[in-house]
């Protein structure tokens, strides 16, 4: 997973965690008011209704009988002393007309006769509020005091174990949507890659082809062979262009695997001056060697490293075309093997900056030396590029051979 | 005798290029479009190797292969624009004579069909002469025929170092590679040797072994047989 990644799905989480604390918390308000303001007999004010109801000396006027009636409740004033109701508003039949101490330790609990009543004690005894049957449930609870003083560190606790599954599940949602979206996307390109790659070989065969039989056709005039020349070249350009871009992606998706086999650095080298040499490099350039009588051996994929050998020698050439002194080597690092390959530009002219700089890639130029770097990365080493003042200096760190 | 080839590939402008510089190298060529018409091909021209491309309208060139080695023994070049290592290793792992990838220098080409011509059907070079300067190279008997019309013999070594650098005429061939050549097994501390063979080789080849025209020092990295009258 890249970096990049990896930020949005650390956004997402956390934009996850803010969003179920949101709702939680909102719905929890949500719940609190509209219980407090729901319209039902539970929530009638016992004060008003108290203080609605007048004294025996008075003949107990009462003036909230409007607001009890609207609520369909009924209510009774039982004497403190006798347990007899001495006042009641719309009582239903069923409900007794005197109270025992038993009684009313009972329905002040549960229920009166199945309705759910409401209490307020009064100076001349208790004034009982009675609501539909069956519209209130209605149970004591009971709890230790060390129960209710850990209960809020239980509710925390369970919302962050709540939390914690909820972020789980989000982060194992997300990085298998991560992997397969990743996965989709390096299909396609890889699909496209190898489709470009494929659909470019055939037409290129016929320019480089054409272009090699001008070239080599003694009937023509020698300007129009060199022509010719120059379409070759920069079809063998193209090509080698596509082989990396192939070969990159290969490395950058683990398609290519390693052939590990006992190598010699030296004799790499000695292949890419060859090579490169054989190709009919002008007298403006020139490869000298250095490499010590008992060269070191490595352990590595010797078609990778010759391709690595090989773009650094090439590299010498492109962005040196009015010619360069070029030198190759080979030392010992401590636990390194070290392939070194230096280009200094003849008639050093430093005003144009050295596109092989570019060694992250991106650009064309950079494709190159971002292979080589890849394919030293692949074996364990690196790849370090320094260049200054008409140089350019390439270094291969590879890991020496245990054998 | 010309050899004859058979080109099978849908690309027709593919063919006739290819066509064209196999005619230029003095080559008979025959075409086919398909695997069908391949197959029929191969009964009617008796091509003495393939070039077969990898996808074709009617199937892939690896069942193509099987097919054609069914009808006849007879070496086949895979020419593909498919790189990837699993098409070449299982072309070369079916049997084919070399696998080529789009695109291809036609020297390229050459050289490679070239070498799997010597490789299959070997005799009918053998006499081939190879001149450097006044001196000729017969390849049948294994000699050296010199100017002043003395005949030496080239030790088996020689011969293959000969070979290989003929093959390579013009081009620098590494120590590395020479020694792989002659010998087997890790190149170590076989370069004195082969400096050995060298001079014995520019005895033999050479009108001036002390001042080589043809078998050059390349320093750092190997030798070069020159071309005729390049330096």
């Amino acid at each position: 997973m890249k970096l990049r990644s990896v930020w949005k799905a650390a956004l997402l989480i956390v934009l996850s965690v803010c969003l179920v604390l949101a709702l939680f918390f909102v719905g929890l308000i949500a719940f609190i008011l509209r219980v407090s303001q729901a319209d039902n007999a539970w929530n009638i004010s016992m004060t008003r209704v108290s203080e609605g109801l007048g004294t025996a000396e008075e003949g107990y006027p009462f003036t909230e009988s409007g607001y009890l009636r609207e609520e369909g409740l009924w209510a009774i004033l039982i004497d403190g002393e006798s347990g007899d109701v001495v006042w009641q508003l719309d009582k239903p039949a069923t409900v007794p007309d005197h109270y025992t101490l038993t009684d009313v330790a009972s329905f002040t609990r549960w229920y009166l006769d199945d309705y759910p009543v409401l209490t307020r004690i009064r100076d001349d005894g208790l004034l009982v509020v009675g609501c539909p049957r069956e519209s209130t449930w209605k149970y004591t609870v009971y709890m230790d005091a060390e129960t209710i003083h850990l209960a809020p560190y239980w509710t925390a606790g369970m919302l962050l174990l709540s939390l914690g599954c909820v972020l789980a599940l989000a982060a194992l949602f997300l990085r298998r949507w991560f992997r397969t979206e990743q996965q989709r996307r390096d299909t396609a390109r890889s699909a496209w890659i190898n489709g470009v790659s494929h659909d470019i070989r055939t037409p290129l065969s016929m320019v480089m082809g054409y272009a090699g039989q001008l070239e080599e056709d003694e009937t023509l005039p020698r300007l129009r062979r060199e022509q010719a020349a120059v379409i070759r070249r920069q079809s063998q350009t193209i090509r080698d262009l596509v082989n990396d871009l192939n070969l990159t992606m290969r490395l950058d998706y683990d398609m290519q695997p390693l052939r590990k086999s006992l190598v010699s650095p030296a004799a790499i080298l000695r292949q890419g001056a060859a090579d490169l040499l054989n190709s009919g490099l002008g007298d403006a350039y020139s490869v000298e060697m250095v490499i010590p009588d008992c060269p070191p051996a490595l352990e590595g994929d010797a078609f990778l490293l010759r391709r690595a050998v090989n773009n650094l020698f090439q590299n010498c050439v492109r962005h040196n075309p009015e010619g360069c002194a070029i030198q190759a080597g080979l030392r010992q690092e401590g636990k390194w093997c070290v392939l070194w390959v230096e280009s200094c530009r003849i008639g050093s002219d430093s005003r144009a900056v050295h596109p092989a700089e570019e060694a992250d890639g991106g650009a064309s130029h950079g494709t190159g030396l971002k292979l080589v770097q890849q394919i030293a990365r692949s074996h364990g080493g690196t790849a370090r590029f320094r260049s200054g003042d008409g140089h350019f200096l390439s270094q291969l760190f590879l890991p020496l051979s245990r054998r | 005798m010309a050899y004859t080839i058979l080109i099978v590939d849908d690309e027709p402008s593919l063919r006739s290029l290819v066509r064209g510089i196999l005619e230029q190298a003095g080559y008979q060529v025959t075409e086919a479009a398909d695997c069908r018409s391949a197959v029929s091909a191969c009964r009617a021209a008796a091509p003495d190797a393939v070039l077969l491309d990898v996808m074709l309208p009617d199937g892939d060139g690896f069942s193509l292969l099987s097919r054609l080695r069914e009808e006849r023994d007879l070496p086949v070049l895979f020419l593909s624009a498919r790189d990837e290592d699993k098409n070449r290793l299982r072309g070369l792992g079916l049997g084919a004579d070399d696998y080529i990838t789009k695109p291809f220098l036609p020297q390229e080409l050459l050289l490679r069909l070239k070498a799997v011509l010597r490789r299959v059907y070997g005799s009918r070079e053998e006499e081939e002469v190879v001149r450097l300067g006044a001196s000729e190279i017969r390849w049948g008997s294994g000699t050296v025929r010199r100017a002043d019309g003395s005949e030496v013999s080239l030790t088996a070594k020689e011969y293959a170092l000969l070979k290989k650098l003929c093959a390579n005429r013009g081009n620098i061939v590494t120590v590395d590679a020479l020694c792989a050549a002659l010998w087997e097994g890790p190149m170590v501390g076989y370069e004195n040797t082969l400096m050995v063979h060298i001079r014995r080789l520019r005895e033999k080849i050479e009108e001036d072994p002390s001042h080589p025209r043809y078998l050059l020092t390349v320093r750092g990295l190997g030798y070069r047989l020159a071309k005729e009258g390049a330096g």
